[in-house]
């Protein structure tokens, strides 16, 4: 069994109106079989409304199966038992990271975590520590996070989960609001968590830039998971993408429309080098 | 000419020692239906740049004036410079209370003073600008998906008929064709209507798609104020701010560096395509 493993999982949720009737029922997760394997690096797509961060929230124990399983680490979920060794297990950071960061100082905030899981002092200080260095802002730990930039405060975020020891991490597009050095700064990060640190990592984005990265791409539509494979699999499909709302890199949109134009090229060219190579015959 | 910043500085917190120059010795001019993107890393300065366009922070020194009249003088109604200057902010959809998105829509010209019926045609009209489909009209505005209560918020700001609108990251968190789908909307309104619209975006393969102008704020002062193309040209400088250039620009100039002669100033898929296209058929003459 994987790390994260999903088991027919569905969410619904009633609609009620202003008399408290219920109005209708949204199925926002529709029997969603996943299985993710130790130390992998996976992206969830979807458009707005797809269910992706529904689905992200049943991995975290924030939302529990209306039908399914979700086995985090071998643990239900669902059992109120096992809801702290769950997001122990599996760490999220979010998308505002205003919304997660309470500390006064940048130490204080990433020791949160450990400190309340009760971890003696002097091992939360080596906690602190690591995960700051891991994410790039040990020289900022004495600082107020008010003062960092978007970038800055969402690795502390994830230095914040890093301290817990988690085996896996949800990232419900945690580049949103970040600017193009913000982004490049916490995708760096997230990466070298999943290759040097052997943490799995399940990313949630709108930028498809960022999903080349991943060993595996889900594509979410309607609840259901719509597409899956490498990144390169998912890029080659450019006109299956575009009905599912999402998009592609814009290198691979270039050789698509590249070789609408005549030029014989392969299908889900992800970077320039490649293109650069098949074009020169170099 | 619509807009003019004549030295503007900001400072915030003057006088005390927690005095923060925001804006530096700023001089800018916005035409009448120009379409801007502002870009800057986050702290640089555009926001509190276009707050001053309306009238929401007063500049420490310096002069704003909005056709031709400074909008600092005592006598001028700033009141008026709010509904004529459209501010929509970050995640707008936080701002919708009503209980139906017509109804949401219909509160800013409800507050103008206007007549029932000037009201709620200047509702239908902005809702049928932003692309709101009709049976939504009387829909609960937090039933709406992510991209559609982004369009009633941005309606609201619309119905005011604002001479200018500013946009400060009308598509964060928005889905890649919901991206699109606000953006050319925006676009249209631009070209249909002359609307005069500033966009503050961290997207620069947005920026490039859409706008005729880039004004590159950084540290409080405009570094680059120019087309697209010319902007772009600075990548390398753009990234020690914090920014970067478009992805197609780092293609071409990967392929450049391979040998094709492409140009390398272009800064959408489209225009690379074509100067791509042109520098194979080069290419192969020579390589034959």
């Amino acid at each position: 069994m994987g790390i994260v493993k999903t088991s027919d999982v569905t969410y619904e949720y009633i609609v009620r109106n202003e008399e408290g009737n219920v109005e209708r029922i949204v199925t926002a997760v529709d029997q969603v079989d996943l299985d993710i394997a130790p130390g992998e690096f996976v992206a969830i797509v979807g458009h707005n409304g797809s269910g992706k961060s529904t689905l992200a929230k049943q991995f975290n124990a924030i939302l529990h199966p209306t039908e399914g399983t979700v086995w985090v680490d071998g643990m239900d979920t669902a059992q109120e038992e096992n809801v702290w060794n769950v997001r122990q297990t599996a760490g999220m950071v979010f998308q505002n990271p205003d919304n997660q960061i309470i500390g006064q100082v940048v130490e204080e905030d990433v020791g949160f975590g450990p400190e309340n899981m009760g971890i003696p002092t002097r091992e939360i200080w080596e906690r602190v520590e690591e995960s700051l260095r891991a994410v790039g802002m040990y020289a900022y730990r004495k600082h107020s996070p008010s003062r960092l930039s978007g970038g800055q405060k969402q690795r502390v975020s994830i230095a914040g989960v890093l301290a817990m020891h988690p085996k896996c991490i949800v990232l419900d597009e945690p580049t949103a609001m970040l600017d193009p050095n913000g982004r490049k700064e916490v995708i760096r990060a997230v990466r070298g968590l999943n290759q040097v640190e052997g943490i799995t990592v399940i990313l949630i984005t709108h930028y498809m830039e960022e999903v080349i990265y991943a060993d595996r791409v889900f594509v979410m539509d309607q609840g259901k998971v719509a597409m899956t494979g490498t990144p390169r699999e998912i890029f080659s499909q450019v006109e299956r993408l575009k009905e599912l709302r999402m998009d592609v890199p814009q290198v691979t949109l270039l050789a698509h429309e590249l070789k609408k134009r005549g030029v014989a090229l392969p299908d889900g060219i992800l970077t320039a080098e490649e293109l650069a190579e098949y074009l020169t015959g170099a | 000419m619509s807009i003019i910043m004549d030295h503007v500085n900001y400072i915030y917190e003057a006088d005390t020692p927690m005095a923060v120059a925001a804006l530096k010795d700023v001089c800018l001019e916005f035409a009448e239906g120009e379409f801007v993107g502002i870009i800057g890393h986050t702290g640089s300065g555009k926001s509190t740049l276009i707050q001053h366009l309306n009238g929401l922070l007063k500049a420490t020194s310096g002069h704003i004036y909005f056709h031709g009249e400074d909008i600092y003088d005592k006598e001028y109604d700033r009141k008026k410079l709010r509904s004529k200057v459209g501010l929509v902010f970050q995640y707008p959809e936080h701002q919708l209370f009503e209980v139906d998105v017509f109804s949401d829509v219909c509160f800013g010209p409800k507050n103008l003073g206007l007549g029932k019926k000037e009201v709620e045609l200047r509702a239908y009209e902005a809702l049928r600008q932003v692309g709101m489909p009709d049976e939504l009209f009387y829909q609960s505005p937090f039933e709406l998906s992510g991209g559609q209560k982004r369009r009633a918020a941005i309606a609201g700001v619309l119905a005011m008929k604002p001479e200018v609108l500013i946009l400060d990251e009308p598509t964060a968190g928005l889905d890649p064709k919901g991206r699109d789908e606000i953006l050319g909307q925006i676009k249209k309104l631009q070209q249909e209507t002359g609307m005069t619209i500033l966009l503050v975006s961290h997207s620069m393969e947005d920026v490039a798609e859409y706008v005729d102008r880039i004004i590159v704020m950084n540290q409080g002062s405009v570094l680059y104020d120019g087309q697209p193309r010319e902007v772009f040209r600075h990548y390398r400088e753009l990234e020690e701010i914090g920014l970067a250039a478009p992805q197609v620009t780092y293609i071409l100039h990967s392929l450049k560096e391979k040998g094709l002669d492409v140009d390398v100033d272009a800064t959408t898929v489209g225009e690379a395509v074509e100067t791509v296209m042109q520098a194979l058929a080069r290419f192969r003459k020579t390589n034959l």
